[in-house]
């Protein structure tokens, strides 16, 4: 069966624009970590910094210990933090203030890394 | 019109963008976007459940769809997308302006040459895999001119292997492509089984050539009756430059 010339541009983007939605399809995070609270309170940011696996354990390190935090979960390319809070114990300004606080450098200095540009 | 003006324009139209998020206007990293990025988070998510550094669910679905647009229209995503192919292209097309010639690679040399793909995909999945790092960045064209140099490159050695990639590319047409893609090397066996495939009409062919000369992959057309080279990423440059109406087209065939 012969097809016209135009129809391999057109496959292409709707292949590649049906590619672009599937991405739901995988929900698996760039790291899930549990500290053991019991909080069910729900709070999604946009992490502006969360970039690769690196950058997402060194901002879920920050919540190590901090009271309330049930669990966090990242996905590093979409800039996405997820986290389970017990709301009698912390509110989502101090995950914020967390989030952005200065980090302590090797040689001294402090810069702020990550900053929350979006909670839902 | 002819059917490569229509390419060059989508082309044109992705490598604007992808410098648009390499600029960092875009929500995502235009690393987010690479196929082969899917690929390199195969591994980790087997194993963890988890996407590995700069790696995610886009990387992922990105290479479903190609490997998908692969089984129906072969390399359309390496001819009509990808923005190496599309600079690895101008490159050779302008060293061919610059310097022409008519010699071509011994099709045996050509062949084997290709086999360093294959090596290429199995040296950087095994270090991905094994190191959790995306290994590739420092010899990635990609990476390497969209994050300007950025981090995960290599210094010197990323220096040498991106010049000996531009310098081959201005040789060989389609250099990184044709020896070095790994993505190329993941979608071959997909590519081979593509449905629709570009057809020579026998007895219409005169055997001139020229679609030969006009495949950016060196593939000859008038030597087969169905294209089903694995290289193929109907581009549709032979149909063309077939001066027989209707000998070379487009067809569906298993």
């Amino acid at each position: 069966m012969t097809i016209p010339r135009y129809s391999i541009p057109i496959l292409t983007i709707v292949l590649l624009f049906a590619g672009y939605f599937l991405r739901f399809a995988f929900t698996q995070p760039t790291t899930s970590v549990e500290f053991g609270e019991t909080g069910k309170a729900k709070l999604v940011c946009i992490v502006d910094g969360v970039k690769c696996k690196g950058t997402a354990n060194y901002f879920t390190n920050m919540f190590n210990g901090v009271e309330g935090i049930s669990s966090i979960e990242t996905i590093a390319t979409e800039h996405i933090a997820t986290f389970t809070y017990d709301p009698t114990k912390i509110n989502r300004e101090q995950i914020r203030k967390i989030i952005e606080q200065p980090i302590l450098l090797r040689d001294g200095s402090s810069r702020q890394f990550f900053s929350c540009v979006k909670m839902k | 019109m002819k059917t490569r003006v229509l390419r060059y324009s989508m082309l044109t139209v992705v490598l604007g963008l992808t410098t648009y998020l390499a600029l960092g206007f875009g929500k995502r990293s235009f690393e987010a976007y690479c196929p082969f990025g899917g690929m390199e988070s195969l591994w980790g998510l087997f194993r963890e459940g988890q996407f590995s550094c700069a790696t995610g669910p886009l990387n992922l679905s990105m290479l479903v769809a190609v490997i998908i647009l692969a089984l129906i229209a072969k390399k359309a995503f390496c001819g009509w997308v990808c923005p190496i192919g599309f600079l690895s292209e101008l490159i050779g097309r302008l060293g061919l302006k610059i310097i022409p010639r008519n010699t071509k690679l011994n099709p045996k040399l050509n062949d084997r040459l290709k086999l360093i793909r294959y090596v290429g995909l199995i040296l950087a999945l095994y270090f991905t895999y094994r190191t959790g790092e995306l290994i590739l960045r420092g010899y990635d064209p990609f990476y390497i001119i969209f994050s300007g140099f950025g981090h995960g490159t290599l210094g010197l050695v990323t220096i040498i292997v991106f010049t000996i990639t531009i310098i081959g590319s201005f040789l060989i047409p389609m250099f990184f492509c044709r020896y070095l893609c790994p993505l190329g090397a993941t979608i071959d066996p997909f590519s081979r089984l593509g449905l629709i495939k570009i057809a020579r009409d026998e007895e219409l062919c005169i055997d001139c050539g020229d679609c030969q000369a006009a495949c950016p992959h060196d593939i000859a057309p008038h030597e087969m009756i169905y294209v089903r080279h694995r290289d193929c990423t109907n581009c549709l440059e032979c149909i063309d430059a077939c001066p027989e109406k209707d000998c070379l087209t487009l067809k569906v065939k298993l």
